[in-house]
């Protein structure tokens, strides 16, 4: 019998994403760990001044995505949910996701805080406030942040994992003329020199600044010329945007992506990941197996997070598809090389299950 | 003790032929005036770029002239928005396509029908009851019958089964593809025969009174998946044959997935601002067809109208990746 490829708990794929290993807490794990320090400023005893908090950690800052993302509905138009999911992963990180029946790409946005800033990664793929309200939705998210930490002001920073993909640059400019607010560029030269990368892109690295929390921001192109992911030493996220993420990847230059994949484990190797955190969900919890493109209704979505070790299968899979058109399906990702976003192969990894999850109807 | 259906008091004074219409309404003469003219709309509903904001019916419902109806159900009900379309006779309703909904509670095809239906029947002097409408549909895909199972407790309905022997046999046919059936409404002849090629259940529909081919989705201005090459190729060569010895005013198809510019809508998108008309030329048809006797090789070959999807698989769209780069 052959070796299975797929490990149904290293892709996150567990029967229920609500049932953890111990639902009433495991009784062998310490009363009081290491961590907890990181949240001991969030309720200070005197509530007077302004609160500083300790982002330094040994290991990832507590943190957990314990909600569903919201999926859709069968008839787009009657889909009465909020437009923008708005998760607390920690007090000082939240999670934004795009309705799926206000875009097909229901791209995910990360707002993260520091103690001199806060920084929003991505904006979205819809302009139209009326329609995805990303503005209001982190003006209320910084307003209830800052009345928690006593700041009379919070600089915020909008950047994108990618200033050309029209999945993640189209909210940024809601944040025109918003005050104490920085913009990353959009075009690739003004970026570049934004980072102060205009000599050492892709192989350099910079460094955001939030107050204690020194997001690093890496190049990463190929799946987009522009491409960027940002690494968060707090949460020990990796934020990879269209680069890696549980979906139909499209490859735009296969020598980039090669490289950037490289990139990013020489960087996992050399620094706490807990998780890589994508821009989309596109796969379903059976391996293999995405949505279609512009589904507006996604019942059985796989989760988000990628464990930091998929970006073994990642490179390999990317040094397979080099120089080649082609789609590869992997248990947790497709990748597609020089071909249509809609290409679909007959080619399904062995060793992993080949499951079809019902249709609506 | 065997007892009769009907009692005295239910026979009319007059016994006789039974039909659907009241005794002040004059039967319709469908043939006085062929091509029954009428016209399409300048522009269908076409989706939304957000779909939860979209305002529009989840079907339009556009009559094309006096005694017939197309329907479009909203890009952003279902990416496929296919047509329907309701043809009124004398004493028989047709109805082809029921759209891509099953739940009433969704949106109810069946209570859009039924409207039409009951205004047909007021502006015409006709009882709802005494018309009896036939369900069929152009071929045995779901996004062509999905709301059937809303019509089952309607009064004097009838409905095509979701079997090729079902739907062969609904009208009558010995001989699918090339026997051609008239289906008499009361007054107006639709003529049916088989148009295998994208599926093998598949049928061509035309109409006496507007003179409208409708070929579902073998022949539509859009991506014609011909999952059988040889079939299709057939279907196409009895649709010349028949545009040879019988008028047609318009050929039209279940989609539209076609820009005014020839730009390629992409499978599965939820917004065509700019969508081509979904009515095709006889003109069309027949190149298309020229097109069509060049072909040897799987592959997707443009005529101008439609895409010919030779052998592809069934969401194959022509679009690359925006963003590549070199």
């Amino acid at each position: 019998m052959p070796q299975s490829q797929y490990d149904p708990t290293l892709s996150g794929n567990q029967q229920s994403a609500t049932s953890p290993q111990y639902p009433n807490g495991n009784p062998d794990a310490s009363y009081n760990p290491a961590t907890a320090r990181n949240t001991d400023s969030c309720v200070p005893i005197h509530n007077t001044g302004e609160v500083v908090h300790n982002y330094s950690s040994n290991g990832p800052a507590p943190g957990k995505i314990a909600f569903r993302w919201l999926y859709g509905s069968n008839v787009a138009a009657l889909n009465r949910d909020p437009r923008i999911q708005a998760v607390q992963y920690n007090e000082d990180t939240y999670i934004l996701r795009q309705n799926v029946c206000v875009h097909w790409e229901a791209p995910f946005t990360y707002l993260l805080f520091g103690n001199a800033g806060a920084l929003l990664i991505d904006s979205g793929a819809t302009p139209q406030s009326a329609y995805y309200p990303l503005r209001d939705t982190v003006d209320q998210i910084i307003t209830r942040w800052s009345q928690i930490r006593r700041r009379k002001s919070v600089p915020l920073t909008v950047v994108m994992t990618s200033g050309e993909d029209i999945a993640q640059n189209q909210g940024l400019g809601q944040f025109t003329g918003r005050t104490a607010t920085t913009l990353a560029p959009k075009a690739l030269a003004e970026m570049k020199r934004f980072y102060n990368l205009g000599n050492s892109w892709p192989s350099g690295t910079a460094r955001i600044d939030l107050g204690d929390r020194i997001v690093e921001v890496i190049p990463t192109p190929g799946a987009h010329k522009d491409g960027i992911t940002f690494y968060d030493p707090y949460n020990d996220f990796l934020h990879t945007g269209d680069l890696i993420f549980p979906g139909k990847i499209n490859i735009s230059n296969d020598t980039d992506y090669v490289a950037s994949l490289q990139r990013l484990k020489h960087w996992e190797e050399t620094h706490p990941v807990k998780w890589v955190m994508g821009g989309h969900i596109e796969m379903q919890f059976v391996p293999g197996k995405a949505y279609p493109r512009f589904a507006t209704y996604k019942p059985y979505e796989r989760l988000l997070q990628l464990e930091p070790v998929l970006l073994n299968d990642a490179l390999t899979a990317a040094r397979d598809v080099v120089g080649k058109q082609m789609a590869m399906v992997r248990p947790d990702f497709v990748l597609l090389n020089g071909v249509s976003p809609d290409q679909k192969t007959s080619v399904f990894p062995s060793g992993v299950p080949n499951i079809n999850a019902p249709r609506p109807f | 003790m065997v007892v009769p259906f009907a009692s005295a008091a239910l026979v009319t004074a007059e016994p006789g032929p039974q039909t659907a219409t009241t005794p002040s309404a004059e039967r319709i003469d469908f043939m006085a005036n062929v091509p029954a003219p009428g016209a399409f709309p300048g522009k269908w509903i076409c989706g939304s770029p957000s779909c939860m904001d979209n305002h529009d019916p989840p079907v339009q419902v556009h009559w094309y002239n006096e005694h017939t109806a197309f329907l479009r159900q909203n890009k952003a009900y279902s990416y496929e928005a296919p047509f329907m379309h309701l043809y009124f006779g004398n004493d028989r309703i047709l109805m082809l396509d029921q759209g891509f909904t099953t739940l009433r509670t969704d949106w109810a095809l069946r209570d859009v029908v039924d409207d039409c239906i009951g205004k047909w029947c007021l502006r015409h002097g006709r009882r709802v009851e005494n018309m009896e409408l036939l369900l069929a549909f152009s071929h045995l895909h779901s996004d062509h019958y999905a709301a059937l199972n809303q019509f089952i407790d309607r009064p004097n309905t009838r409905c095509m089964g979701l079997t090729h022997e079902e739907m062969v046999g609904f009208w009558g046919m010995t001989n699918y593809p090339e026997e051609r059936v008239a289906l008499d409404l009361g007054g107006r002849n639709i003529l049916i025969w088989g148009s295998p090629g994208h599926v093998i259940s598949e049928f061509a529909y035309y109409d006496t009174s507007t003179q409208i081919l409708y070929t579902g989705d073998m022949f539509y201005r859009g991506r014609c998946y011909i999952s059988f090459w040889d079939k299709w190729f057939d279907s196409m060569t009895r649709l010349i044959d028949f545009a040879d010895t019988h008028p047609v005013a318009h050929v039209v198809g279940c989609h539209v997935e076609i820009s005014r510019t020839g730009e390629d809508y992409p499978y599965g998108v939820t917004y065509q601002p700019d969508e081509a008309p979904m009515q095709l030329t006889v003109a069309e048809l027949r190149k298309a067809y020229e097109v069509a006797k060049t072909v040897t090789r799987p592959g997707i070959y443009f005529t101008g109208s439609v895409f010919l999807c030779n052998q592809t698989r069934g969401t194959t769209t022509s679009d690359t990746n925006p963003y590549a780069y070199s």
